[in-house]
């Protein structure tokens, strides 16, 4: 009796307490008014610890240096905050963090997500609450284009997506190569994958015969892999986010004698660690080593990072950050020196032009999509001093 | 240590009586009571009936949104009720039962995953809610059973073994499921997406409104907290429940007397995945979304550690570990917080292994005082060395104290931490008052690690500050907060 | 055939790393019946080791030392750093739990692997680390070896298969031919017998941990030879080495050898001729077959519980 009565109870309390609160959602928005002049936060949501940490790392360290070397001459005070989301977890750390950014009415923008899953995953909630959010790596297709697309029209992107490195990097293979046989390779999680399926696709299309391969994202000996490459195929195309791992399989491929040559994308940009003489690399950017103008950030970000190499996801997070201090500044232009809320970053982003864009050229985003204009890929090979060379 | 006496707290029967249990009546006589005020109070509370703790404890919970409208902060009350779920499920086949089941967060991914095929875009299923929650308890409850199976010829060691291989082996199901021959099944390394609010009655709630995390998820949590915590209490209390302690403490002796042990631990095994499960569907709907590496080892250890803290075998036990690992993992992620937390937990130590002698006020003040003449010392060499937090606040506070440099050069990382470690483990194989002498500068180098390396990733940190809690509790207090003491006879 | 003797020596390779970490569980688990889930972050940290100590010798493009002697300076580090590390964990983290319920090691073990591999990310960072062998000697690890039928077999494999051999013939002699030895085989029979006999445990089980540690920090290096090493493989690297014990037989030293190997070939095969993506799945089938078949492995005992 006493057990149903307490059980009774509990339930009725329960219920009672959830019947009043409902439908009395608090939005975040209310009073969340910020002065230019105190310290504002922009977040960098990145995978920084785990497998893929090492890109976050680096991620961070040129967010850092882009924050210091630039909120003071437009004449703000900006902490980076950095939100880790390893890729171990999954993408409901991204959520979570998302919650706890769109709550905090400091937080005027978004680095980030780096991982296109994570953008998947927490895109709806910036969108609904009006916050910028721009990825300088998340190039997943389905981000912005084709019939559904994952993320809201609050997120933006500083490098081309897949759809653009996909066809362009098989146009070289088949136009520069003149490849027959080419074997796919994709590492079981987004990013590979998808930029693998687009490269096959276009592939098949100029009727080069293909070869998938799909390897678990935990696989760190690829000899079976070298083994399944036929002594007839052109090119392996693997797009890793892990250099080393590209310099493995190049020379696990020469130890068995096979005559495929690696072609990485862009993840696989790293002069330090993938420096096998013939094999190719795709990349968003020239090597930024070689733009004169980028020499004074070049060298002033490795006065910061000693020891550290220039890899290929570090400036495009710089220039993300720079997008997003611009926008900043658009806003409290614009408000009189007080940002009303988060949409208004929100609406200055897409009017953001960079004349001097760290990856070369001018930076303005496209009319049709959040994605940069004319972007194009640039494919190098790397040459027997390790150097790379631009090539097509 | 406080005194303790056998105490009956209720007069015992007079003789033994038919149709009633003389050992079971007589329980409240073998606990040992605190002597004293204390011990007083501990019998008054302990007379307070468990669901009028419950009903207080839901309700101060669900007052809570009421007073912090941040949607984060709701958002991790949130997801602390989902962990209190899980814990009380791994509590069935752990406390309970007795058997180590690391697969366990499998049956959460299974729940999170059978919602998300049962109710989203991916196959154009949109089964309403009412329906889809018990046919997913039910696929929770039968993978519960098949992978009870195997257990029935295994002890401890190779369940385990076992348990972690089917928690890979849906790791792998799942991350390759996108290409069964040509077919998507799970969506492979991007997990399924758009998954369906819960949708009851015609009425859909929605995740979140504006981007702010909607709080009638929280109520709607609460509500299947108490549901579980209700059902498992009244299987614990029944023969089921004796059936399982008796499993537990003696697997041998229970068989020799007729317990149906294989079935036993089925059973615990179906419970424990199906709350899992029940709890993986709450999961999928508020993230609209599923991804498999969300349920990977992490997660497990994170829930071990939940359990373990609170007590193994004692439900408000596991509740209350929920509630203090994971919104301490949250707040570790900030470093501000992290700072007061390490401070508080310093102090609280201390005062834990000296109480309240005059022990303690000497090492406290003697660390203090190190503290600021290693940092006057520092400051004076070099100015360098000690001007690495300018912040306000706590931050600044401490750092008249701790010496934080400017900058750190990469050797001083390992070699602090790797230190501070060895000093650490050191100081447990000394005794006596060289053992306090050397526990000041150690304290210090503590402060220092903590707030130069550990500070500056805090990712890591956290979840070493996890690892380091497993491994205390196990040398220590293996019993956790509220467990009771077992002691296995070989 | 070709591709059969490539996937043969891919296997035999892969199997002689999982065979030296199978050889530190069995070691253990003999002497303290317990599951070390934290070998295969030493077996990581033996790795990162391995990389400190070639850095500290000048690297591979431009070591201070000829090849061979660099290599085995590098395994020998490794393996006393490992030895070092294996002993610490055990005096701290397992040894108050010798007389505790069988659990409480078990989830310590889980704490203590939590621990390393979130301490190593701490200190070092997430990068991988890239021992470029391919530099050394101008990549004549690479482009020397033997010629067996149509498929060349470079020295570096040649190497990494004999290193194994080698330990695990040390490893023979060890236990079987020498005191402690002896007294180890006996601890795993029965502990409170040898106890009594006047054997003293705790050297007995430190000896177990330090040629188990070390056997896995030689893996280490042999991995890291070949592969860029990062603080996140530890976790699999233990569960295949796990899987190899128990399928060899838990507590049996020639069944971590033979179950080390067979687990290389077949990963080698089933990513060779069937699908590179259940390889994964094949692996763990077997070792559920076994579980469920015959719980004591091939070569291992099946234990008789005395009531």
């Amino acid at each position: 009796m006493k057990k149903a009565l307490g059980l009774a109870l509990a339930v009725l309390v329960t219920a009672a307490v959830a019947a009043s609160a409902q439908g009395r959602p608090k939005a975040a928005e209310a009073s969340t008014a910020v002065s230019c002049n105190s310290t504002l936060k922009i977040a960098l949501v990145t995978p920084l610890t785990g497998g893929a940490g090492f890109l976050g790392n680096e991620q961070a360290s040129w967010a850092k240096y882009a924050v210091k070397t630039l909120a003071k001459p437009l004449g703000l005070k900006v902490q980076l905050v950095l939100g880790d989301t390893p890729v171990e977890q999954g993408a409901a750390v991204a959520q979570t963090l998302a919650q706890k950014y769109v709550a905090d009415s400091k937080v005027v923008g978004i680095l980030g997500p780096s991982t296109s899953g994570a953008v998947a995953a927490s895109s709806e909630t910036y969108g609904q609450a009006g916050m910028a959010h721009i990825s300088p790596s998340a190039t997943r297709t389905s981000l912005t284009k084709g019939a559904k697309l994952e993320a809201s029209n609050a997120f933006f992107r500083v490098v081309p997506g897949d759809y653009i490195q996909g066809p362009s990097d098989a146009k070289f293979m088949v136009d520069k190569l003149k490849v027959k046989k080419v074997v796919i390779l994709d590492f079981q999680e987004p990013y590979s994958v998808g930029l693998a399926d687009s490269v096959e696709g276009a592939l098949k299309k100029a009727n080069v015969s293909t070869t998938r391969l799909s390897a678990p994202n935990t696989t760190t000996d690829y000899s079976a892999f070298v083994t399944r490459v036929p002594s007839d195929a052109d090119i392996v195309f693997f797009p890793t986010q892990k250099p080393g791992d590209a310099q493995t399989f190049g020379q696990q491929l020469l130890e068995q004698g096979k005559k495929a040559k690696v072609f990485g994308g862009d993840g696989s940009n790293n002069a330090a660690e993938f420096k096998l003489a013939g094999s190719y690399v795709s990349n968003f950017a020239p090597d930024i080593t070689g733009i004169p103008e980028d020499k004074a950030i070049i060298d002033g970000w490795k006065k910061d990072n000693k020891g550290k190499a220039v890899g290929s996801f570090g400036p495009p997070s710089y220039g993300a950050t720079q997008v997003m201090l611009q926008a900043i500044k658009r806003a409290c232009v614009a408000g009189k020196g007080t940002i009303a809320n988060k949409r208004a970053v929100l609406r200055q982003v897409k009017k953001v032009r960079i004349p001097n864009w760290i990856l070369g050229g001018e930076f303005r985003w496209s009319t049709k999509s959040n994605d940069p204009l004319n972007a194009k890929f640039y494919i190098f090979q790397i040459q027997s001093n390790g150097k790379y060379k631009l090539v097509g | 240590m406080s005194d303790s006496t056998p105490h009956s707290s209720q007069t015992p029967a007079s003789g033994p009586a038919v149709g009633q249990d003389e050992w079971v009546a007589r329980h409240a006589e073998r606990r040992l009571v605190r002597s004293g005020r204390l011990g007083t109070i501990e019998t008054r509370l302990r007379r307070v009936p468990w669901w009028a703790w419950l009903t207080l404890f839901v309700a101060l919970f669900a007052l809570f949104p009421v007073v912090e409208p941040s949607g984060y902060v709701r958002r991790v009350a949130f997801d602390t009720v989902l962990f209190m779920l899980l814990a009380l499920g791994l509590n069935v086949v752990v406390g309970w039962a007795g058997l180590l089941d690391l697969g366990f967060v499998a049956f959460y991914g299974i729940g999170a995953y059978s919602y998300a095929i049962l109710a989203s875009d991916k196959f154009g299923i949109h089964f309403p809610t009412l329906a889809t929650i018990p046919i997913v308890v039910a696929i929770g409850a039968v993978l519960g059973l098949a992978l009870g199976l195997p257990s029935r010829r295994l002890t401890g060691d190779y369940l385990a073994i076992v348990t972690l291989f089917f928690l890979q082996l849906f790791q792998t199901l799942m991350v390759n499921g996108d290409n069964v021959y040509g077919h998507n099944l799970t969506g492979g390394p991007n997990g399924i997406l758009n998954v369906d609010p819960l949708h009851a009655f015609g009425h859909e709630l929605a995740v979140q409104h504006e981007g702010v995390f909607a709080v009638s998820y929280l109520y709607v949590a609460l509500a299947f907290f108490v549901v579980v915590f209700v059902a498992l209490r009244f299987a614990n209390l029944s023969r089921i429940g004796r059936a399982w302690r008796s499993l537990r403490e003696d697997p041998l002796a229970a068989e020799a007397m007729g317990m149906p042990v294989n079935w036993l631990k089925l059973l615990s095994f179906a419970c424990g995945a199906a709350v899992a499960a029940f709890t993986g569907t709450l999961f999928a709907a508020l993230n609209a979304s599923v991804f498999p590496l969300t349920f990977y080892f992490v997660l497990l250890i994170t829930v071990y550690t939940m359990v373990i803290l609170g007590g193994s075998g004692s439900q408000p036990g596991v509740v209350a570990g929920a509630l203090i690992i994971y919104p301490l993992l949250e707040m570790l992620r900030d470093p501000n917080k992290s700072r007061v937390i390490f401070c508080i937990a310093l102090i609280g130590a201390l005062g834990l292994a000296f109480k309240l002698t005059r022990t303690l006020a000497i090492v406290g003040l003697a660390t203090l005082a190190f503290g600021f003449l290693v940092h006057g010392i520092a400051g004076a060499i070099d100015d360098s060395w000690t001007s690495g937090e300018n912040a306000p606040g706590f931050a600044g506070v401490l750092a008249h104290w701790v010496v934080v440099p400017a900058s750190l050069a990469s050797w001083v990382a390992p070699v602090t931490y790797i230190g501070v470690i060895a000093a650490a483990l050191g100081l447990t194989m000394i005794h006596g008052r060289l053992r306090l002498v050397l526990l000041v500068p150690t304290l210090y180098l503590a402060a220092f690690v903590w707030e130069n390396v550990m500070l500056a990733k805090p990712e890591p940190a956290r979840y070493i500050v996890l690892g380091l809690i497993l491994i205390a509790l196990m040398i220590l207090r293996p019993n956790g907060l509220l467990g009771e003491r077992r002691v296995e006879i070989v | 055939m070709d591709t059969f003797i490539q996937l043969t020596v891919d296997g035999l390779t892969l199997g002689s790393v999982y065979a030296l970490i199978a050889l530190g569980y069995t070691l253990v688990y003999g002497v303290l019946k317990l599951l070390n889930f934290a070998h295969g972050d030493v077996f990581m940290v033996g790795s990162f080791i391995g990389f400190g100590m070639l850095q500290l010798l000048g690297g591979s493009a431009d070591p201070v030392l000829p090849t061979w002697l660099l290599l085995t300076t590098i395994t020998l580090a490794a393996m006393v750093g490992c030895a070092g590390l294996g002993v610490a964990v055990e005096r701290f983290a397992y040894r108050p739990l010798r007389e505790a319920p069988r659990i409480a090691p078990l989830i310590s073990a889980l704490g203590v692997s939590f621990f390393l591999a979130n301490s190593m990310q701490l200190l070092f960072g997430a990068n991988p680390r890239n021992y470029d062998t391919f530099a050394l000697s101008g990549g004549a690890l690479y482009f020397k070896g033997v010629d067996i039928g149509n498929v060349k077999v470079p020295l570096l494999r040649i190497i990494t298969i004999a290193a194994a051999i080698a330990l695990m013939v040390v490893l023979w002699f060890l236990v079987n031919k020498t005191k402690t030895g002896k007294a180890m085989r006996a601890t795993s029979y029965d502990r409170e017998a040898a106890a009594m006999m006047g054997i003293d445990i705790d050297r007995v089980i430190v000896f177990a941990f330090v040629l188990g540690s070390a056997l896995a920090g030689a893996a280490g290096v042999m991995f890291a030879l070949r592969v860029p090493t990062q603080v996140s493989i530890g976790f699999i690297a233990g569960l295949k080495g796990f899987t190899a014990a128990v399928i060899g037989g838990i507590g049996s030293i020639p069944g971590a050898m033979v179950g080390g190997l067979i687990l290389g070939l077949a990963e080698s095969y089933t990513q060779g001729y069937w699908d590179t993506r259940w390889s994964d799945l094949v692996v763990f089938s077997i070792l559920i077959a076994f579980m469920i078949i015959r719980p004591q492995g091939l070569l291992g005992r099946a234990d008789l519980r005395k009531v």
